[in-house]
């Protein structure tokens, strides 16, 4: 099993306020989903913004492909290969879909290639072309989802990491949710997921992470995880094994 | 008529000026949600600069823009590094560093005052009290060469935040720090950028404000509620809004000064500020700022 | 590869958890010390039989002066500490306190003394109304309206020839001996300033005060816990201005005479912004410390350098570091670290 990003105790926080994150490991391959789960406020969000970086590391590291991600900035992470889609989905509300893709690719420096990549999102999403000259802001919930996850392919990362793409969508959309992240799986990228449904996240998982009061409890196929007894009492609010 | 032409044509130049005292303001507050108190204190900053260099080398004020400028900008450097650059991630962040560059304000004020004495200053080139004459109207070449000035360093800030890629960044930062970040913009490195160009204007803003009004360092306490409710009124952040908030208002002052009475003209400002506050019950600050 | 749950590893989380949930219910439980604030205002009462032994009226003009700031600083507090509403402008009712009293004693000769309580209720209503406007918005809006406000003010105060404009007028002096003519206004700006902090006290252990506290946090949480906001904010900023009002109305008859340029200086409010920041925002003995600390250096900087501007650079540098480094102040950051000790716990 070679591993793509490997997180071993890492210790961040908000500024010079507490450590939120407090010895949270993970094991990332390469081509598969990975799932983390955990309450509200277990420090999921926090874990995924450590790192790409947005949060320093106080301790621990972050290595990917061999090389030490500690305490470089967003921006040389993403160039690196590592693309994060946060809980807000960061959209530029006042942009259209194209501006928004276009700025997705703002670290490519060929801008014929970057209009030919907008162009190849375009064709496989038709909901985004049919509203290329919208404002991102007056689009549905699942349609930012979309443009967000969308806009990450540009830069044909290694990894792309959700937190919560089903937030606040009505069922059927989450599934499409679901579908779009398995058909970039499907083209080789690695997927990091935070889902606050568990039971959902890790069906569609290959690797399970539990992540409770900032440190990961549990990390396995997302199969063991889902069939644990005390996982499903504790985390997928299951009563049924005692 | 000629009367209402003349009025026009004071308030159109001065606003000009008005309107680059700010835009560095607006477009700082755009990029780093900060709103500085202490930029009119800068501007004079600027104009202490101008004026040693007219008074002790004769060097025209207009000439000495971009000297004031690039200097500025480098003190805007350092105060960033040394004031807001470890507050940017705080909790309360936009309160702590109001009070934090009213502090600085202070400071400003206070060093230049014991440098300088609160004497009113005044540069004097031979345009300064000059004019044109078309009829019975007049325009003083000062205030026509400081706005139409003004008005091109306000004309190619805007096309370099349109079309450089710096520009982009700026403008995709001020909409949205944390997407910017993500996708791969150094926002910090922006950050510095933006200030060091917005205290930069703020030195040219001064070059410029050194012959059209006189000066004292604690001067900037007036120009402070006048500058916000001009970048106010155009929208915190869109530097296309300060000017067109800018020329309205100081239009509007000029009749304001000419009909009723030229204390009253200052007043204009701050009570448009108090109007907008009863409009605009989300704040002043309320809206995501708009692209330049 | 299977892995399973360690039974360890569950009932750790578990125990963290309820030690969590301990921690966030724990009170802090400290005495406080009231015997203190009171024995210094004793102290300070009797400080004037010094003048049975020689002439100590800087003496009593320092004490009188960090009264004045006591009460401003505690009624500020009031707003920006317990409300979070910073003003930068609450110099307006200090001057409209000055200037309300100081005309009734130009025109009728009625002490300050007597109408102080009167120019508080005017600030107070002043400030009621300007908080109507300018409550409506927080933070960076709200500082910047205020700073609008004092300028208005400065502007009206100068131009309106009834007054005085910007000469001010000259007040009526009282008939007392130079060794005794301060005790009037020393024992009424000691009251004012010990009635001040009483009164925040008692605010901030009020129903009233804890709404304060809760929409200071969060505005829209508290509305929705039923709390007016609003009408809260409102009243807190009456509250606020009433002190300042009276305080402003002794020290115009004590310094006997009125200028904008000296009530309606934006260094007045930074003062009591910076005085409340230094000893600690929301505290009770906070503003205290805070306005003798300032009071202090201000001593300090105009005796060493004698300059104003340099009062200035000063004051400024000393909020710099003040704000950077100590947000919470003295008491708040002493607090903290559970390291008060017991003769600064007024809350
Ligand atoms: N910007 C911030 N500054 C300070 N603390 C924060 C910040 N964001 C989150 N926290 C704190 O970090 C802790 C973990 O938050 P985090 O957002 O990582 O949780 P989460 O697991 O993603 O929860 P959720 O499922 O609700 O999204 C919480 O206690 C929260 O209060
Ligand atoms: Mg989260």
């Amino acid at each position: 099993m070679t591993k793509l990003l490997e997180v071993t105790n890492i210790t961040a926080g908000y500024g010079d306020g507490p450590a939120i994150i407090d010895g949270a490991h993970l094991t990332v391959e390469p081509g598969k989903v990975h799932c983390i789960i955990g309450p509200n406020g277990a420090g999921k969000s926090t874990l995924l913004k450590a790192i790409c970086g947005m949060l320093s590391i106080r301790k621990g590291d972050v290595v990917f492909k061999g090389e030490r991600l500690n305490g470089l900035r967003p921006d040389q992470i993403l160039r690196k290969g590592i693309c994060f889609v946060p809980q807000e989905r960061a959209l530029f509300a006042k942009m259209t879909v194209r501006e928004n893709l276009r700025m997705g690719g703002f670290i490519l420096d060929d801008k014929k290639e970057l209009e030919r990549r907008i162009e190849g999102i375009l064709e496989r999403f038709p909901i985004l072309r049919e509203r290329a000259d919208q404002h991102a802001g007056t689009m549905s919930g699942g349609q930012q989802q979309t443009l967000a996850m969308a806009r990450t392919l540009i830069i044909k990362p290694d990894i792309v990491m959700l937190d919560e793409p089903s937030l606040g969508l009505a069922p059927k959309v989450v599934q499409e949710m679901f579908d779009i992240m398995k058909m970039m799986s499907a083209e080789g990228v690695t997927v990091l997921l935070v889902e606050q449904n568990a039971l959902m996240g890790l069906k569609n998982a290959d690797w399970g992470v539990v992540l409770d009061l900032g440190r990961t409890l549990f990390e396995g196929p997302a199969a063991t995880v889902l069939a644990d007894p005390r996982i499903q009492e504790l985390y997928l609010g299951g009563k049924k094994a005692a | 008529m000629a009367e209402i032409l003349q009025i026009l044509i004071l308030g159109l130049a001065l606003g000009g000026v008005i309107a680059l005292m700010g835009s560095g303001l607006s477009l700082v507050f755009g990029v780093m949600r900060i709103v500085n108190l202490a930029h009119p204190a800068l501007i004079i900053g600027g104009a202490y600069i101008t004026y040693l260099a007219f008074k002790a080398f004769d060097i025209d004020p207009i000439a000495m823009l971009p000297v004031a400028a690039v200097t500025m900008a480098a003190v805007g450097v350092v105060l960033y590094r040394l004031l807001f650059q470890r507050e940017a991630r705080s909790a309360k962040y936009s309160e702590m560093t109001v009070l934090l560059t009213f502090a600085l304000a202070m400071m400003v004020e206070g060093l230049l005052g014991s440098l300088f004495t609160n004497t009113q200053r005044v540069t004097s080139p031979d345009y300064a009290t000059a004019a044109f004459f078309i009829g019975d109207v007049f325009i003083p070449k000062g205030q026509l060469y400081a706005g139409l000035v003004s008005l091109a360093i306000i004309a190619a800030l805007s096309l370099f935040l349109k079309y450089s890629r710096l520009g982009y960044a700026i403008r995709a930062t001020t909409q949205n720090r944390e997407a910017a970040e993500l996708l791969g913009v150094n926002v910090q490195f922006i950050s510095v950028l933006a200030f060091a160009i917005g205290i930069g204007l703020a030195g040219a803003a001064g070059s410029l404000v050194s012959f059209v009004f006189s000066f004292f360092p604690a001067k900037h306490w007036e120009w402070i509620a006048m500058l916000m409710s001009v970048v106010v009124l155009g929208g915190m952040g869109s530097i296309l809004g300060t000017v067109v908030g800018a020329l309205i208002l100081s239009v509007v002052a000029a009749f304001v000064g000419t009909w009723i009475g030229a204390t009253w003209s200052t007043l204009t400002f701050f009570l448009a500020l108090f109007i907008i506050l009863l409009v605009r019950p989300q704040g002043l600050f309320g809206e995501k700022p708009e692209m330049a | 590869m299977t892995v399973t749950l360690q039974d360890s590893s569950a009932s750790a989380v578990i125990e963290a958890r309820r030690t969590y949930n301990e921690k966030l219910s724990r009170k802090t439980d400290q005495t406080r010390a009231t015997w203190f604030p009171l024995a210094l205002l004793a102290l300070l009462a009797a400080l004037p039989l010094l003048q049975f032994v020689g002439n100590y009226n800087y003496v009593l003009h320092l004490v009188l002066f960090t009264a004045s700031y006591v009460a401003m600083a505690s009624s500020w507090n009031i707003l920006g500490g317990f409300a979070g509403y910073v003003s930068l402008g609450h110099a307006v009712f200090f001057g409209v306190g000055g200037y309300f009293s100081g005309m009734l004693l130009a025109r009728y000769g009625i002490s300050t003394l007597i109408t102080a309580p009167l120019a508080g209720l005017v600030a107070a209503a002043i400030g009621y109304g300007v908080g109507l406007v300018t409550l409506k918005v927080r933070g960076p809006s709200f500082i910047i309206s205020s700073i609008a406000l004092l300028m208005i003010a400065r502007i009206l105060f100068d131009n309106w020839h009834f007054i005085g404009g910007a000469n001010g007028l000259t007040l009526p002096t009282n008939d007392l001996t130079v060794q005794w003519a301060k005790l009037p206004y020393y024992y009424a700006m000691l009251a004012i300033a010990a009635f001040t902090v009483w009164s925040a006290y008692k605010i901030k252990h009020s129903k009233f005060g804890l709404g304060l506290r809760a929409l200071s946090k969060d505005e829209i949480k508290a509305e929705s816990a039923g709390i007016d906001t609003r009408f809260y904010k409102v009243v807190a900023f009456a509250l606020s201005a009433f002190f300042v009002g009276m305080a402003g109305a002794v020290w115009g008859e004590y310094l006997t005479y009125l200028r904008p340029n000296i009530f309606l200086l934006i260094l007045v409010s930074a003062n009591m912004v910076l005085m409340c920041i230094l000893g600690g925002k929301g505290t009770i003995a906070g503003p205290v410390i805070g306005a003798i600390l300032i009071v202090a250096l201000n001593e300090l900087f105009v005796a060493t350098m004698g300059a104003s501007e340099i009062n200035i650079l000063g004051t400024g540098l000393v909020m710099a570091i003040g704000l950077m480094f100590f947000p919470l102040g003295l008491v708040g950051t002493l607090a903290r670290s559970g390291k008060l000790p017991r003769i600064l716990n007024w809350d």
